[in-house]
């Protein structure tokens, strides 16, 4: 509760920032501590310290572990988003002050969809998230292609909104109530009007979450999007549509997973083969690193097909690994003008650490031991076996990991062994100095990857 | 049959038969004005199930409101026949057959739809009535009540972004 009330808190603080100063560093400024705040406010939350302990959320929210860590890996997440690429910002629009305003209100949304308990607050929570990411697609208002993915997501997200709200409806039809535990009950087999609610909150979420044969805004709304939301839109927030999905569909069908797992795994493995297929054949990296996130989806469904309880933490695992690493390969991609592989040429020369920390990126990405994506790779591949009725799908996911090491290798190449005209590079001390220290913490988690895990449930049950 | 089955019928018969003429009509102008057709029979089943808080609020916010919003941005954008587009014919097919599959499943799923023994107390329920879903909303429902002020409010920002020069 303390991250949802202070997130939306926060949001309308820095609407205030921008009525009451012009100064981009000074927003800058209140927003990341404000951030700051966040963290810590659902870091006392997991440690016991709720201040809103008098509000009756009447079932409609339950706080678990699972999902305040995620809010913390997420928040946490963000905060580095805002400090590597805040400036970055400014060069959007003018409107500085409400773009950081509409991140807290996603961040709010993803507060809610990682505790939801009833399908309302899944609904607004859904809701809440994709609003502000609409805004902030078409944010760069000059730009045609801008405008378009934003009309482009606007009207798809929508539609998907409709098919998720029918589902809901037709699952209330049957069960009387918006209540997960209450749909839970009796549900052991799935009658045809829970089997079509089911379907129709599989697409829905499905879109969400970019999972093929529902990918297709994917590509076109985060190569329009200013790169710099980009970055967040294909990490924190992809990550927070996992979280809804396997909250979801655990609290409310967890008890007749036998019936619907088959599709969900034939629906990964489209993710894993379609996502990485295309990826191999993208010119410009910005595009490439939109296909890659359909194929990152395509692990992380996964953790939705096995179910338990290494799925779960695997998740957590994978949505620490796997936003470190893309927010830092987009902060590098925000310095560069020309967004093709060309534009790489020659990086390692002119700018050594950038190359050096963009290639611990891509290595974890690509999932190459000794860094934080194998493990993440490794626990939601060996979710699936510990389930055991999809080993077919461990090895889809094997091979389609190997397809993925291509394209990512593609950028290490281009950066270290081709020559080309490097393109002027502005960068500061502590930005390189913030991407050693991300591609550190990456390393390690790769080295000791219980450490997250073990750490943070330390803490808790101290 | 007494006055209120006369009414159901006719006004489903109405409803079902506006939103079919909403899909087909040629000129978008006219959807819209099917479409607000079919909102007034679905008011008019609110007005049965004695929810007239609902019905009254779906002619005022839909009907009214967020209507004529869509007959203002259709005149905007001034479609006709010469700028529609051309659709592929495979396309259509996969479309026909897409849809069809879909209906498959929904009609499966309401033909046994597990409703008996909760059917709607037509003219005597007063759960629809505006004391009982004041109290609804201000207890049961005061949180989703609550937050969805964070969406409104999101979406007015993003309003402004977007609207603003």
């Amino acid at each position: 509760m303390n991250a949802i009330v202070i997130s939306a808190v926060l949001g309308v603080v820095m609407m205030f920032c921008g009525v009451f100063t012009n100064s981009k560093t000074a927003v800058r400024t209140v927003a990341i501590i404000g951030l700051l705040g966040l963290v810590v406010s659902n870091v006392l939350d997991m440690g016991g310290y709720h201040f809103f302990e008098k509000v009756n959320v009447r079932g409609m929210l339950s706080f678990d572990i699972i999902g305040l860590l995620f809010n913390t890996i997420a928040f946490g997440s963000t905060w580095i988003y805002f400090l590597l690429s805040g400036r970055d910002m400014e060069r959007v629009g003018v409107n500085l002050a409400e773009y950081f305003a509409l991140i807290f209100f996603v961040l709010c949304g993803i507060a809610i969809v990682s505790s939801f308990n009833s399908l309302l607050m899944l609904f607004l929570g859904i809701e809440i998230i994709s609003i502000p990411l609409y805004i902030l697609t078409g944010s760069d208002k000059r730009n045609l292609k801008s405008n378009e993915a934003a009309l482009k997501y606007f009207l798809m997200g929508s539609f998907s909104t409709g098919i998720m709200l029918m589902g809901i409806t037709l699952i209330y039809g049957v069960k009387g109530s918006f209540d997960m535990e209450v749909i839970r009950q009796g549900t052991l087999n799935l009658t045809p009007m829970i089997a079509a609610g089911l379907l129709l909150l599989l697409f829905a979420m499905s879109f969400k979450v970019s999972a093929v044969p529902f990918h297709f805004w994917t590509p076109d709304a985060y190569d329009g999007a200013p790169t710099v939301f980009t970055s967040f839109m294909a990490t924190i927030v992809k990550v927070a549509g996992f979280i809804a999905f396997i909250r979801l569909f655990e609290g409310c069908f967890g008890d007749v997973k036998g019936q619907w797992q088959l599709l969900a795994a034939i629906i990964t493995a489209a993710t894993l083969f379609i996502g990485n297929i295309t990826a191999v054949f993208q010119q410009s990296v910005k595009r490439m690193l939109s296909y890659s996130s359909i194929a990152q989806a395509g692990f992380m469904l996964f953790a939705l097909v096995a179910m338990n309880n290494m799925a779960k933490e695997g998740m957590i695992f994978y949505a620490a690994a796997y936003s470190l690493a893309t927010i830092g390969i987009f902060a590098v991609l925000l310095k560069m003008k020309d967004y093709t592989f060309e534009g790489f040429n020659g990086l390692a020369k002119r700018q050594p650490v950038l190359a050096a920390t963009n290639t611990v990126f891509l290595l974890s990405l690509a999932g190459i031991p000794a860094t934080a994506g194998f493990w993440a790779k490794f626990y939601m591949l060996s979710a699936a076996v510990e389930d055991g009725n999809v080993l077919w799908l461990v090895i889809v996911g094997v091979l389609c990991a190997a397809i993925s090491v291509y394209y990512y290798f593609r950028v290490i190449q281009a950066m270290y062994f081709k020559d080309g005209d490097p393109q002027e590079i502005e960068t500061s001390r502590s930005f390189k100095g913030l991407l050693i220290v991300i591609a550190a913490v990456v390393i390690l988690l790769g080295i000791f990857p219980h450490w997250l895990l073990n750490q943070l449930y330390s803490f808790f049950y101290l | 049959m007494d006055i209120s089955q006369v009414l159901f019928y006719a006004l489903s018969a109405m409803a079902l038969g506006s939103a079919i003429m909403v899909v087909i009509s040629r000129n978008p102008v006219h959807s819209v004005l099917w479409l607000i057709i079919t909102f007034f029979a679905i008011s008019g089943h609110y007005i049965l199930l004695n929810a007239q808080f609902l019905g009254i609020v779906n002619l005022i916010v839909y009907a009214g409101a967020i209507m004529v919003l869509f007959l203002f941005v259709i005149m905007l954008m001034n479609l006709n026949a010469e700028t529609e587009p051309q659709k592929n014919k495979w396309l259509k097919l996969a479309g026909v057959v897409a849809g069809g599959c879909l209906l498959l499943v929904l009609v499966a799923a309401l033909k046994q739809a597990e409703v008996k023994g909760k059917v709607a107390e037509l003219g005597t329920g007063d759960i629809g009535l505006i004391k009982n879903l004041g109290n609804a909303l201000f207890t049961d429902f005061v949180v989703p009540f609550e937050i969805s002020s964070i969406l409104f409010l999101s979406a007015m920002v993003g309003a402004v972004v977007i609207g603003k020069k």
